[in-house]
């Protein structure tokens, strides 16, 4: 019993919670607000956040989780969600590590700009794995507004991403 | 500096990103089993976020929508009034022409049984172009199947569950199908008095029982050499094969003959040549476009508005002569590549409720 509850409480265990109630939203009610016909990228959030919340390696393992499971939803290769959603969190966590106490407007920064670099980083992705059609001006557009709008709800996400992966220091999703 | 754990998780995220993207490349049924159960245990959380999220939705819609959808509606309310009459015209003919596809023994496409189904989600993602059915295997859906509404061709089908199954629509940059398209075309059908016993001169000077149809109108004149009636084309045509002439319909002799017929010949727009080429989506906010069109003498001009349907055959996921749309805009290229052609659709891809999924399989996709 001790153990199945150690279980349930790990890091691990609670950012697939928290992803799967995400995802959930992700496919309905996001999908349902599209800003300047972009739908907003909940679960890139969350991927991001988890780097600032947690550092990059943690941001890597739950960034691809997130991905996996997003990947679960969408017809496009199997993976790739994985592959660029971990690529964000590692990439959040290691440009808010460039300050030394990062304030408040550096995580936003940090989670925008890892934000937009993965939505620019999808469609060439794609290309490689032999996804023809995707790399189009207009994801520069779709870059900018998820770069946005993941800077804007970037300090819950980052609250949210802290709970879930940041226990304590030594039950951390990635201990240092 | 990076530790080895750190280069090794790293690593290890690669490779494996990696193969998944080479199972689902090779078509595993492994990656669809995963995602069937994930399916599973996703989509009752998913109803009850979608009920939870249904009032903001609703507010966001209501707020930015609301004077879109009020001009929006005025202008259909027109195109309906419009549209009534032709649909009752278009319905009779479509009738006719599947009577006689069946009178000589050719697939019609009313011969395909379907199922309707109400789309119920779209994909989150923005690159990605899919919606979601509310029918799946236990309705007889299977990969490849294509979806159409009222107005011509939505997708096709690229993934089933049990009571589920995803469309890929016809814009997306991964969907292609074989079309067909036409040359310009002129008014549909003429309706001509054919007397019943004529002949026409042809060059070498002996006479064929033939009448000419022409495309609008219909000129007589009496020839004095040959005290024959003669029907003269309004274009000039030559010829000097035996015993044919241009744009010519046989009339089976009547015994008895005298009088006048009343017949209606299909123009010879309706009848010119098309020409097959391929067309692929281009993406979000871009239309589908037609490649591997070539000019050639027999295609004759390729212009704006003909009709795009699709070509069909023995290894086509569509069956033939299914609307698509009409071309919108011809671009000419250089060089051997031909002309491309972009294409409005004729389904309104923005606002599908409803859709009719076609349970067409051609034979080379029927397990045997």
């Amino acid at each position: 019993m001790k153990r199945f509850f150690a279980i349930i409480e790990s890091p691990l265990t609670r950012a697939f919670l928290v992803g799967f109630i995400v995802l959930s939203f992700q496919t309905t009610l996001f999908n349902t607000l599209r800003p300047f016909s972009v739908v907003m990228q909940v679960m890139l959030l969350c991927s991001a956040a988890s780097g600032v919340a947690a550092g990059s390696e943690s941001g890597a393992i739950a960034g691809f989780m997130f991905g996996f499971m997003y990947d679960m939803v969408l017809t496009s290769p199997f993976g790739l969600s994985a592959l660029v959603f971990g690529f964000a969190g590692y990439m959040a966590g290691g440009v808010n590590t460039f300050a030394y106490s990062p304030r408040w407007w550096f995580k936003m920064l940090s989670i925008g700009i890892s934000s937009a670099a993965a939505v620019l980083i999808y469609p060439a992705a794609s290309l490689v794995v032999g996804v023809d059609g995707l790399l189009q001006a207009r994801v520069l557009g779709v870059a900018l507004t998820v770069g946005l709008f993941n800077a804007a709800l970037a300090l819950p996400a980052v609250f949210i991403m802290r709970w879930a992966l940041v226990k304590s220091k030594k039950q951390m999703l990635w201990a240092e | 500096m990076y530790s080895f754990t750190r280069r090794r998780l790293i690593v290890v995220l690669l490779l494996t990103s990696v193969l998944l993207l080479t199972l689902d490349r090779s078509n595993s049924g492994l990656v669809g089993g995963v995602k069937d159960a994930f399916g599973v245990v996703f989509r009752p959380v998913e109803r009850f976020a979608n009920v939870v999220s249904r009032p903001l939705s609703n507010v966001w819609r209501g707020v930015l929508d609301y004077s879109d959808m009020r001009k929006e509606n005025l202008a259909l309310k027109d195109l309906l009034v419009k549209q009534e009459g032709a649909a009752i015209a278009a319905t009779a003919s479509v009738r006719e022409a599947q009577e006689l596809l069946a009178l000589n023994g050719l697939p019609t496409l009313a011969g395909i049984d379907s199922v309707t189904a109400q789309v119920v989600g779209q994909s989150p993602s923005n690159f990605t172009q899919t919606f979601e059915l509310n029918r799946g295997k236990s309705s007889g859906i299977r990969v490849g199947m294509t979806v159409t509404n009222g107005a011509g061709l939505v997708g096709k089908i690229t993934g089933v569950t049990l009571e589920r199954s995803v469309v890929m629509l016809a814009t997306d940059p991964e969907y292609a199908m074989s079309v067909k398209v036409g040359a310009c075309t002129r008014p549909n059908t003429t309706t001509t008095a054919v007397p019943q016993t004529t002949t026409t001169l042809v060059s070498d000077g002996s006479t064929s029982p033939v009448t000419n149809v022409l495309p609008t109108t219909t000129t007589t004149s009496t020839t004095s050499t040959t005290s024959t009636t003669t029907t003269v084309l309004q274009r000039a045509t030559t010829t000097t094969i035996k015993g044919f002439t241009p744009f010519a319909t046989t009339l089976p002799p009547v015994p008895g003959g005298g009088g006048v017929t009343q017949i209606t010949v299909p123009e010879t727009g309706v009848l010119l040549p098309r020409e097959t080429g391929a067309m692929e989506g281009q993406g979000i906010d871009r239309l589908p476009v037609i490649r591997f069109i070539q000019t050639s003498s027999r295609l004759g001009e390729l212009c704006e508005g003909v009709p795009v349907v699709t070509a069909g055959g023995s290894q086509s996921l569509a069956p033939a002569d299914l609307v698509v749309g009409t071309v919108s805009r011809v671009v000419t290229r250089t060089g051997t590549s031909g002309p491309l052609l972009e294409v409005e659709l004729a389904a309104n891809l923005q606002s599908l409720n409803f859709v009719r999924v076609l349970l067409y399989q051609p034979a080379t996709e029927i397990p045997q």
